[in-house]
């Protein structure tokens, strides 16, 4: 026999508090299909935004502008994102700036065919840089150095030699100025290079982190005709 | 889908109510509510009322605002616009919308927080006058102090994005307002007007006998004396809130 009578209405209260909330769980469950938001393929890309150099001026830059909210899988006007993560004076990241600039023009379909169409026949899939600045000893950078590196011009350093000999063209595609590691941090990004490829919902669906075997060109060849 | 702000005054209106019925304006509606449910004439009665009424819509709000998260991740535009009142900003960014240390959403902590204040007040609702009682409410007014600080926290994000979130500002608003609740629940203790002068009545008296009966008039309880046995107390008979 129960004789502890207040405990006994706290329990009932109890009882009844867990139901609301398990009521509400159900509710939430049942109308939503929540995707975390994070860099790991399958994720939500966090946001990017920023000042860009697009070849004449720094403007603004949000991610979101790029992004078909309601995009299928299979369609193919729906726009891609491939990001780069990058820094100017990280010398990796100057080696691979010949074949970010081809890889950039062919995808973005700048590149044509003898008869004017564009080389790639699938959707277009965007590049955009965002540059930071490593926390390491002679790693400083400026948007007159980012400006240097894409443009192939000036008398900035890029990893102890001229912006203007590294390898390759100058490229298409816009810089975002992430010296203050802003975009890097939200995006959690290990190292310099790294690169991410959005679908054009904003969903990642590649990763350099996690195919470290497979080059961009490869993964991008392999998502965007697949779908 | 149905204009957010709409839904949003839908919440403020039984929130305003709640918050009417814990202040001086509240005595004012004591004859109409007493003409309802004559236990309503009673100042704790109609507090506690207004209390659950609150702490019930901070947590409807809470649940509402993880939905709205749970939309945006999918990639839905909920209550998104170009002015500075744009929920969809505050709670669609990754970086703000969940707590710094677990990573757990604002929404489902708030439903955490409403679900033990709702507790806290629907069991002292039920049994006013147990020993507990006092204490319980102590700790709400502890929980809701605490929340403030985490209200300082979310409002600084919403600076820092230029952003304003309607629905995440209301459940603050019930916050302050439980807050308050608590504080006032602690004051009527202090002055003595906890206790509802509810005349006791016998086992086998009519209700309609014992609510015809003026409070004033009614023989005083002695405070702190229902840590008794048998029986729920004098309210087995209220509803959820």
């Amino acid at each position: 026999m129960m004789n502890n009578t207040e405990a006994d209405v706290r329990t009932d209260t109890l009882i009844r508090v867990m139901a609301l909330f398990f009521v509400a769980i159900i509710v939430l469950a049942v109308t939503t299909n929540p995707i975390p938001s994070g860099t790991g393929v399958g994720e939500r890309a966090p946001p990017l935004e920023g000042k860009a150099y697009n070849g004449s001026a720094w403007t603004d830059f949000n991610m979101e502008s790029y992004l078909t909210a309601n995009w299928t899988a299979g369609d193919a006007n729906g726009q891609w994102l491939l990001v780069e993560f990058m820094d100017t004076d990280c010398p990796f990241c100057v080696r691979s700036a010949s074949e970010m600039g081809q890889n950039a023009n062919y995808f973005m379909k700048i590149d044509k065919d003898a008869d004017g169409s564009p080389a790639w026949k699938g959707p277009v899939v965007n590049f955009v840089a965002s540059a930071t600045q490593l926390d390491i000893p002679g790693h400083e950078t400026s948007r007159d150095e980012i400006e240097a590196f894409r443009d192939k011009s000036g008398e900035e350093e890029c990893a102890s030699s001229s912006c203007a000999n590294r390898d390759g063209a100058a490229h298409r595609f816009v810089y975002i100025d992430d010296i203050d590691q802003d975009n890097m941090k939200e995006w959690k990004v290990p190292g310099t290079p790294a690169y991410y490829l959005i679908q054009p919902d904003g969903i990642v669906a590649w990763s350099s982190a996690e195919s470290t075997e497979e080059k961009v060109a490869d993964a991008i060849f392999r998502l965007t005709l697949e779908d | 889908m149905v204009d957010q702000n709409l839904i949003l005054v839908g919440y403020a209106v039984p929130m305003v109510f709640g918050l009417v019925l814990m202040t001086k304006a509240g005595d004012g509606l004591a004859d109409t509510l007493a003409q309802q449910n004559p236990r309503y004439a009673h100042a704790r009665r109609r507090h506690m009322l207004g209390m659950n009424l609150v702490a019930f819509m901070g947590f409807v709000v809470s649940v509402h605002t993880l939905w709205i998260s749970n939309k945006i991740s999918e990639g839905a535009n909920v209550c998104s616009t170009a002015t500075v009142f744009s929920c969809d900003d505050v709670l669609g960014n990754s970086q703000y919308n969940v707590d710094p240390f677990f990573g757990i959403s604002w929404g489902l902590i708030g439903m955490f927080a409403f679900g033990a204040i709702l507790f806290i007040t629907n069991s002292v609702g039920k049994e006013p006058d147990a020993l507990w009682a006092e204490s319980y409410m102590k700790y709400g007014m502890y929980m809701t102090g605490a929340g403030m600080l985490v209200i300082a926290l979310l409002v600084s994000y919403e600076v820092r994005m230029e952003k304003i979130c309607q629905f995440c500002t209301m459940a603050h608003i019930a916050n302050v307002v439980c807050l308050f609740g608590f504080w006032k629940a602690g004051k009527m203790h202090e002055e003595g007007n906890w206790d509802d002068k509810e005349q006791t009545t016998a086992p086998n008296q009519d209700s309609e006998k014992s609510s015809n009966d003026a409070p004033e008039k009614a023989p005083k309880r002695q405070p702190k004396q229902s840590n008794r046995k048998g029986g729920k107390g004098n309210d087995k008979n209220d509803k959820f809130w």
